[in-house]
């Protein structure tokens, strides 16, 4: 083979770093047989470089890519869907790597790798995955650099240079073609995540749920507010309105459960102040959006439902941004429909038939439905009902009455379900609303840090002339919940966040380690903001502020001047920056020679060749003689013999200066 | 049509080369600067911008900011590329060392010079005429780096064996850089030898060689007994010094039996059958010892024997009616 198409030893290296630098973010969604094959796969390759297995012959390959298919068809059920790409693609890597022998290989080998980077993305977004991703691409152009340097047949981590000056220059022009391309919606529909679970509340409730997912430190959202942050007790996101009862479970009324005229959110009259605010939601796979009450949102394609919560028409795959308006003090529903009245009042007969009766008797003892709710809350303070993280299992045929009159334990949801239950019965129209409740404030940049823990379920109850009103029955039983959040009410049963001791957040206490995740937080809402929740809109935002207009003239002009502000200095500095002259030694030291010669008398012409310059200084300085010959011998033998021994050409070099040096120091 | 689409093809490159004769006139020594290096993606590069046709219709397709940020960097680094690969090539001097001569049909090796331009480092530079063997060379360790490569060479007289090819895609092979160097570096191609019966002028010449003796010659010949009369200059006084006999040192002159070739002793054939005959003839006389002259139509090259007189002489018959001595 053409010396010119073998690939060096260096580059074999840096794509063998690279194979296993790309696996390792996937490495929790791939078949464990894929692993399997990645470490065959180098072992092979190692093999043929040592020179003790061959390349695998054309029969085998044929066999192998038939088996990893089929691999990958039996692990996922199907080659469609993005998890099997993957697996698909870094087995081909894996495979591509054993046969590589060629130059052609290594090329297909390596853009294949940026390939495989580029479906990270589409899994995870978050900042230490994307710095991990962007070493990955380092490695790789590491390799295609190795690729190009002939002859280096150790591992030269020198090559690393080079490639990362060329990344840190193409950085900047990225940065612009970021901000500047056009963010088009997708061409075609792609195929979409399999197996990923749906995470945060979901939309049916069922006593239990809610204290699971309270078990959980990852975080739900981030929400910044343009002005003060409100008191965290009136932090109540609303996400779900629950005004079905299925079996045991509540759920909110779907699309086709409402009939065309009541679809609508009603236009109210907001009162007060609103709130402003921007949230950026991590991807739940499902379509709810959080909000304080009665919001409109100020960002398009986001819909409005009638039991006034916001909804996204699509999942929310990835991270979402969306910015929300908010009147909480406005009155809810003032008038209630007929239609809306008798969903709100729908029981299922027949079940928990203590609770039932409990609620008639406490309804019948009370002066008005405000009476009647003040009444049951005071039930739960005083009958001793503990709030906690570990409610036991309930019975299936009367949930309710269980908890009411046996176990006396429950979480946020077990509360809220007996208390809409009983409202219900008692005839006032009430449900559940689930969300969360609370969050944290991060003191580095204000936002507020909304964690799965802060998981919530309360109640909204219609009353005459007020509209919805929000009950929180947990309050009553657990006003720490409220006034502090879930660590502190439940704090003495040291539930909190048991089932994940590495969670940073169990480590509050420690001032240092506190510190670093918030600002690590911080950091997080930042890159999510405005890089990974880039979208159309403040695209539109930041270029109409940026170029006074968007229009494509402009985008060009942006284009090229950025460009060539980034990329006329790094030609300069290519070009330019060593054309400055440097001397040889010999020419130094020669040079050096020629300015003594010059201070005695002897001035060299610029034509005068050394040893027509020796001649006239000999006659000159006949003193000198031996020195001004031997200084001309040496230099002419450094410079006009053609490649000379490096070891000789060092002797000759030290001659040269001791002689120069010598003749410095004579009078 | 096959006829009109080659007369077309052939135009072009002649115009091509013409416009490049221009551009890049033919020197000794070439400094590559901008006026003489061209760039371009290379086929790897065009295969690499498929590639990243379809990571943006991935990020497209997933709305995935991060995807469109990795397909922009990899974009971009094609653009950086561009003045890496360039730089890799620019500021380099390709001096033309020094051409083999040879004999028609024969591998001419011809020696050049890379030199680096500035301590700049030049990587994976591959150098080639359009029908010679080819050269991988580093500028990295050393100011300079010789170069040989072989080509066959042609008829008779000076060979110029066109524009040398410089090509690199250093560093990401994304790019192809080259440039078309004429160098000033022209291969003396020989007549071909063409066997013949030797001519009347040599055969006679050939046998006779004696010595023959004389004073006043200057080449020293040998020793002799002292015979009354000898010069007293030539008494070898060194050997009576050891105690020796009286000897005479003495002197010869060789007869002129040097061999003359001559343009006219090759009558009846043609110039180039002729300048064949002539050269065998020359090499023959080289093999056997002897000392010749040559005397062809503008050029006469006195006689004299050993490489070098074989050299002038095939030289000349080389240069025969090519109007260029140098």
């Amino acid at each position: 083979m053409n010396v010119e198409q073998q690939v060096p030893r260096n580059a074999l290296i840096w794509m063998i770093l690279s194979l296993f630098a790309l696996i390792l973010p996937h490495i929790e969604r791939v078949p464990l047989w894929v692993i399997a094959v990645y470490v065959v796969a180098a072992v092979w390759r190692i093999q043929v470089f040592r020179g003790l297995w061959a390349y695998p012959r054309r029969w085998l390959k044929l066999v192998l890519i038939l088996a990893a298919s089929g691999g990958v068809f039996f692990s996922f059920g199907s080659v469609l869907g993005l998890e099997p790409t993957v697996a698909l693609l870094l087995t081909a890597f894996a495979l591509k790597m054993i046969e590589l022998s060629s130059r052609k290989d290594a090329y297909v080998l390596i853009f294949l790798g940026y390939f495989v980077c580029i479906t990270e993305f589409l899994f995870s977004q978050d900042i230490l995955i994307v710095g991990y991703s962007l070493f990955t691409v380092l490695l790789l152009t590491t390799a295609l650099v190795a690729l190009h340097q002939p002859g280096q047949q150790r591992f030269n981590r020198g090559s690393m240079k080079l490639a990362g000056t060329m990344l840190l220059q193409a950085f900047p022009l990225m940065l612009v073609l970021f901000f500047l391309f056009p963010r088009i919606g997708p061409l075609w529909t792609v195929p979409i995540k399999s197996h990923t679970a749906k995470t945060g509340m979901s939309d049916l409730l069922k006593p239990g749920d809610v204290s699971k997912l309270s078990q959980s430190a990852e975080v739900a959202f981030r929400v910044q507010f343009d002005g003060e942050i409100p008191a965290f007790s009136d932090l109540y996101w609303r996400g779900l309105v629950m005004s079905r009862l299925e079996e045991g479970a509540w759920r909110s009324l779907r699309y086709w459960d409402v009939p065309a005229a009541e679809r609508r959110m009603p236009e109210l009259d907001a009162v007060g102040e609103p709130l402003s605010y921007a949230v950026i939601m991590e991807p739940t796979q499902q379509n709810w959006l959080f909000s304080l009450r009665y919001s409109q949102p100020a960002s398009d394609g986001l819909l409005m439902l009638a039991d006034y919560r916001l909804y996204s028409p699509i999942q929310i795959e990835h991270e979402t941004q969306y910015r929300v308006q908010s009147w909480p003090q406005t009155p809810l529903d003032p008038e209630l429909s007929a239609w809306r009245r008798e969903t709100e009042l729908a029981l299922p007969a027949g079940d928990n038939p203590r609770t039932r009766e409990l609620a008639r008797s406490l309804r019948a003892a009370s002066v008005s439905d405000a009476d009647f709710v003040d009444r049951v809350l005071g039930y739960f303070t005083q009958q001793g009902f503990v709030y906690t993280l570990e409610p036991p299992l309930l019975g299936d045929d009367d949930p309710m009455d269980d908890f009411l009159f046996d176990s006396l334990r429950g979480f946020c949801e077990h509360y809220a379900y007996a208390f809409v239950m009983m409202m219900r019965e008692a005839g006032v129209p009430a449900r559940i609303v689930a969300g969360y409740m609370g969050g944290e404030i991060n003191p580095v940049n204000r936002t507020v840090i909304v964690h799965q823990f802060d998981a919530h379920a309360w109640a909204e109850v219609w009353l005459a002339e007020q509209g919805w009103v929000r009950v929180d029955p947990t309050a009553a039983v657990a006003p720490d919940r409220i006034e502090w959040g879930l660590e502190q009410a439940v704090e003495g049963e040291g539930t909190f966040l048991s089932a994940s001791p590495l969670s940073p957040l169990r480590y509050r206490d420690i001032d240092w380690v506190n510190a670093l995740r918030l600002r690590y937080d911080a950091l997080t809402y930042r890159w999510q903001a405005w890089v990974t929740g880039f979208n159309q809109e403040q695209q539109f935002d930041l270029l109409s502020r940026w170029l006074g207009e968007v229009s494509p003239q402009r985008f060009v002009t942006v284009l090229l001047l950025t460009w060539a502000a980034v990329l006329v200095p790094v030609a300069a500095v290519l070009l330019l920056r060593r054309r400055r002259h440097q001397l040889s030694p010999a020419d130094k030291h020669y040079l050096a020679f020629c300015e003594r010669m010059a201070r005695m008398g002897v001035v060299r012409e610029p034509w005068e060749s050394p040893a027509d310059f020796a001649q006239r200084a000999m006659r000159k300085l006949p003193r000198y003689r031996q020195e001004i010959e031997a200084i001309t011998e040496a230099y002419q033998d450094l410079t006009y013999r053609p490649a000379p021994a490096p070891s000789s050409s060092g002797e000759t070099l030290a001659s040269l200066r001791r002689s120069v040096r010598k003749l410095q120091f004579v009078r | 049509m096959v006829s009109g689409w080659q007369t077309l093809k052939t135009a072009t490159r002649t115009r091509f080369r013409a416009w490049l004769d221009r551009r890049i006139p033919p020197a000794r020594s070439v400094t590559l600067d901008q006026k003489r290096i061209f760039i371009f993606p290379s086929r790897v590069g065009f295969f690499f911008f498929a590639c990243l046709l379809l990571m943006l219709l991935t990020a497209i397709n997933y709305e995935s900011n991060l995807s469109f940020g990795l397909t922009f960097l990899l974009t971009t680094l094609f653009i950086v590329a561009v003045l890496h690969t360039y730089a890799n090539l620019s500021g380099m001097t390709v001096h033309g060392v020094r051409a083999q001569s040879v004999f028609p049909g024969q591998q001419a090796e011809f020696e050049l010079l890379l030199e680096r331009g500035k301590r700049r480092d030049h990587y994976a530079l591959h150098v080639a005429w359009e029908n010679s063997d080819d050269a991988l060379v580093n500028i990295v360790e050393q100011d300079t780096q010789t170069v040989r490569l072989h080509i066959r060479a042609g008829e008779r007289g000076w060979f110029n064996p066109g524009r040398l090819l410089i090509e690199t895609s250093y560093p990401l092979g994304l790019l192809r850089c080259w440039t078309w160097v004429a160098l000033d570096l022209n291969a003396l191609v020989y007549p071909r030898p063409l066997a013949c019966p030797a001519p009347a002028g040599i055969s006679a010449s050939a046998a006779d060689g004696t010595a023959v003796m004389g004073e006043g010659s200057d080449d020293f010949y040998g020793f002799r007994d002292y015979r009354s009369g000898d010069s007293l200059r030539q008494v070898y006084w060194k050997g009576l010094a050891r105690g020796q006999a009286l000897q005479s040192k003495q002197y010869a002159a060789y007869a002129d039996r040097c061999v003359w070739l001559d343009w006219e002793q090759f009558e009846g054939v043609g110039i180039e059958q002729r300048l064949s005959q002539l050269c065998f003839w020359v090499l023959e006389l080289e093999g056997g010892g002897e000392e010749y002259g040559l005397r062809i139509p503008g050029a006469t090259v006195s006689p004299g024997r050993g490489e070098k007189q074989r050299d002038d002489a095939l030289r000349a018959l080389a240069l025969y009616g090519q109007g260029d001595t140098a």
